[in-house]
């Protein structure tokens, strides 16, 4: 399903600079995929599961079947953060996610974050990432930003 | 107390005793479960997004991290936030679509932990024809302490 992340990016607070990108795996999306995040959420709604369902109209949205949980990005985006900050004795402080577009089994998507600005408080460092995950066409299924501690040595 | 083994998955079955958004009070908090999280669930999450870090799954090496034993992934409270909530709960209501979330983390959760939620709707509006409601949740461990903070944005189907 997915294959181990690349490290693309130095990992020393003073070495990084805006700009600067991380990538996590690509993760193929299946109907077993979506089922097994069933599984370890607890999420059941029937947005995940049913078909039929999903053939009707919610409110102004018809999706035409299944979708992936917008959370399932949120977890390969944080997957993305913590393997690049752990290394670096860094700490996965905040994540804030939008859903832009459903993804569906058939869909190969990949979490990519970009270095915005890094700035010093009273009691540590800290560097803000915009985030977001792409599917295979290259369209953004989800956007957000995200706030990684590195406590000072 | 009620555990992921007795975790209704037909969301179905309660749909008639749960909120509608019309009924939903900002403010009001939300009963939630108390739930002891373990080395299996933290593996299922794990596997269902390709997590595969030793810290979650190695005991010998994680007890020689700055941790000092396994832990869970921040993004755990993805679990967390269902295996809290009781089947009669709003945010369980078929067709709740989920537009964003944002989340604040603190200490890990660990394995044996007995987790407790303190949880609530705070805001509802309508913004371009759809019915939203804002949930904010506080996930603590045994000891009292803050595991992560977090706000999400549904819209709900009614």
């Amino acid at each position: 399903m997915t294959s181990r992340s690349k490290k693309v990016m130095a990992t020393r607070f003073e070495q990084l600079s805006a700009g600067d990108a991380i990538e996590g795996p690509e993760f193929a999306v299946t109907r077993e995929s979506i089922r097994l995040f069933c599984d370890a959420s607890l999420d059941y709604n029937p947005l995940h599961l049913d078909d039929d369902y999903m053939k009707g109209n919610f409110g102004k949205t018809n999706f035409g079947g299944i979708i992936m949980h917008g959370m399932n990005n949120f977890g390969l985006i944080s997957r993305m953060i913590t393997d690049w900050a752990y290394p670096a004795g860094a700490i996965h402080r905040r994540l804030e996610t939008r859903w832009i577009k459903p993804v569906r089994p058939g869909d190969t998507i990949q979490p990519k974050g970009i270095i915005r600005s890094k700035h010093t408080t009273a009691r540590s460092r800290w560097v803000l990432l915009d985030v977001m995950v792409r599917n295979q066409t290259g369209d953004k299924v989800a956007t957000g930003e995200a706030m990684v501690e590195f406590p000072a040595a | 107390m009620e555990q992921a083994e007795s975790f209704e998955t037909d969301f179905w079955k309660h749909a008639n005793l749960r909120k509608l958004w019309d009924d939903i009070i900002p403010g009001q908090p939300r009963q939630t479960i108390p739930y002891t999280l373990t080395r299996d669930a933290i593996e299922l999450y794990c596997a269902s997004v390709g997590e595969d870090h030793p810290m979650y799954f190695d005991e010998d090496y994680a007890r020689t991290t700055v941790h000092g034993g396994l832990i869970a992934p921040p993004s755990i409270h993805i679990l967390l936030m269902f295996a809290c909530t009781p089947a009669d709960d709003w945010m369980r209501s078929p067709g709740t679509v989920n537009a964003g979330q944002s989340w604040s983390y603190n200490v890990p959760a660990r394995p044996g932990d007995v987790i407790t939620l303190q949880a609530r709707a705070l805001d509802k509006f309508i913004k371009r024809e759809r019915l939203f409601v804002v949930h904010d949740n506080v996930f603590f461990n045994q000891h009292g302490e803050v595991i992560c903070s977090g706000r999400g944005w549904t819209i709900r189907p009614q």
